[in-house]
């Protein structure tokens, strides 16, 4: 088995993969690079890329939507990001009670997170229409008169805010596995020391699963940026710009503008971003990693 | 262990509680879609939760005024091949990983784990002006295509961690019974590794069921929609009712949700290793 020529087969059989990665990959972010610094008009040929050295990147920093992009993004992952992690990790450690009935309620809560994002958004924009939708209805009843929801600048990235809060069963099931990973001894013990619900809670759950909290908030921050279809299906960006995301601002230049310099430089910046926060992930790895070495069931 | 034995106390019955109104958050919306699915137009317009009488025919009539069969032919013409590229080549990939100690496997590797974090949007661009130059554009091939060259490194990831975990001895006696690596890979590998290629399989189908860049991007004249691209494009179309539309939006629920019942396990597990591994 360890003579190097049968070893060499591997070769053969990581080839699809190996190709994939020059034609798919590499490829492409070398293009991709180069685009970045050039002006380039699609309809005429390759021969017609100008090289514009960092003129894209100068156009960037002085383009009022850049910024708002750049706003919106992180208003909805800063807001929407700690509001998800609290309400996953409550629910989650509900759903951690050794009782009957928990796994029929998993169900329930993951169910969102498998249906189809525009399913979602076309549901959403029904649920959020000030005259009929469901949401100002049930607010009525408490006399509060809705708002127009997504034809508002002041709510619409709110009422994503809000969609975004009925799909976080994703996040839950994360805890859920985190909090399965917390040895039951801990527990008792506090409880022979007399600690309650609430400090045994803030004692050795909290500190044991900050790491998921920490590795969420990450991944939460990346999902900002990446967010695409519900804002292009339910408000296109506006009103007003007001949920003008990165993601859909970069898709517009690119395949609404066709201006593809331009657009190339916004992905490269987008990536540099996530790149910062993954970096953060990894060297604070040492935090997390334990807890994934532990299994369920 | 403990509650199961004992009655409940009070900071259950709140925690039941809690439960309770959290699922009637989740479903209220899903129900009131499907009942909004089978209301007549001016019903929608009006405050009753209820449809009077249940319009089925509303259904019926949704994937007519929205060409839902054509869609659905569309996305399974994108479907059926991804799925096969995806397990093929990503279970080709895996066991390359798995079995070999060919040179500069460990920077592959390395590389294969870095790819997982580039965001999409990096290489989107070049990869479409790379189809539009070749003349693919408006047609399913830039969405087949690039699941057979390894069908995505997460997929692979999660294939080849399950595949060191079958004995090696089991190849290795084939091996000195004369069976070459082709043979070992698809007579003993892959028949092992049903469980995650199953895995795999499930997550391919949810990313096409759900793509919507991808066809968006790609796919321009309407008869090439899929459905999730065309739901959307239906939408405030002045033959479309709100009515039809929900239900369309129901039926293009359906098959993820069934598939979801079905074959929970795998989504969860999902999940957790996906938490574990984009780090």
């Amino acid at each position: 088995m360890n003579n190097t020529k049968s070893d060499r087969a591997g070769y053969w059989f990581i080839l699809p993969w190996l190709l994939g990665l020059i034609i798919f990959t590499l490829g492409p972010m070398i293009f991709s690079l180069i685009l970045s610094f050039s002006k380039w008009d699609v309809i005429t040929g390759v021969e017609s890329i100008q090289y514009v050295g960092l003129d894209n990147f100068k156009a960037i920093f002085h383009d009022p939507l850049f910024y708002q992009s750049l706003k919106v993004t992180f208003i909805f992952a800063l807001v929407s990001v700690p509001l998800f992690q609290i309400a996953s990790i409550l629910i989650a450690v509900l759903l951690n009670m050794r009782s009957r009935g928990m796994k029929f309620f998993r169900l329930i809560y993951f169910m969102p997170s498998v249906i189809p994002a525009v399913a979602t958004s076309m549901m959403w924009v029904m649920i959020f229409n000030p005259e009929y939708g469901i949401l100002n209805q049930a607010l009525s009843w408490f006399g509060i008169q809705g708002p127009a929801w997504l034809q508002d600048p002041n709510y619409a990235l709110g009422a994503l805010i809000v969609m975004g809060l009925w799909g976080i069963g994703n996040t839950i099931i994360i805890y859920l596995s985190g909090l399965q990973g917390v040895p039951e001894d801990l527990y008792e013990a506090g409880e022979l020391d007399g600690a309650g619900v609430f400090r045994r809670f803030f004692s050795i759950t909290l500190p044991l699963i900050t790491p998921t909290v920490f590795f969420n908030l990450i991944m939460g921050i990346i999902g900002g940026f990446q967010y695409f279809t519900q804002a292009f299906v339910m408000t296109n960006g506006g009103p007003l710009n007001s949920t003008l995301f990165y993601n859909l601002y970069l898709y517009n230049k690119a395949f609404i503008e066709f201006d593809m310099g331009y657009a190339s430089a916004l992905s490269w910046i987008l990536f540099i971003i996530i790149l910062l926060f993954t970096l953060l992930v990894i060297r604070s790895s040492s935090f997390w990693v334990y807890y994934q070495g532990d299994d369920r069931d | 262990m403990q509650a199961t034995q004992r009655k409940f106390n009070p900071s259950q019955w709140l925690a039941l509680l809690i439960l309770i109104a959290g699922s009637a958050i989740v479903l209220v919306p899903l129900l009131w879609t499907v009942s909004t699915s089978l209301k007549t137009p001016a019903e929608v317009f009006g405050d009753s939760f209820f449809p009077q009488k249940w319009i089925w025919s509303n259904y019926s009539d949704a994937v007519q005024a929205i060409p839902f069969f054509l869609f659905l032919r569309n996305t399974l013409i994108i479907l059926v091949p991804t799925m096969i590229g995806t397990v093929f080549t990503g279970a080709l990939s895996a066991y390359g990983f798995a079995r070999f100690n060919f040179r500069g496997k460990q920077t592959l590797f390395l590389i294969l784990l870095a790819t997982m974090m580039l965001p999409s949007q990096v290489t989107l661009i070049p990869t479409f002006l790379l189809f539009k130059q070749v003349g693919l554009t408006n047609s399913f091939l830039p969405l087949i295509l690039p699941a057979f060259f390894g069908g995505g490194a997460f997929n692979i990831f999660l294939i080849r961690q399950f595949m060191r975990g079958i004995p090696r001895e089991l190849d290795e006696s084939a091996f000195v019974d004369g069976a070459n690596r082709w043979q070992i890979f698809s007579r003993i590998m892959v028949p092992l590794s049903k469980a995650p290629l199953i895995a795999v399989s499930i997550f391919t189908f949810m990313g096409v069921w759900n793509d919507f860049q991808g066809p968006l991007i790609y796919l321009n004249s309407n008869e090439k929609y899929t459905l999730a691209l065309g739901l959307s494009m239906f939408k405030g179309m002045y033959n479309v009712e709100w009515n039809m539309l929900m239900a369309a939006t129901i039926l293009i629920m359906l098959p993820a949700l069934i598939l979801f019942f079905i074959a929970q396990k795998y989504f969860i597990e999902g999940i957790s290793i996906s938490s574990a591994v984009k780090g």
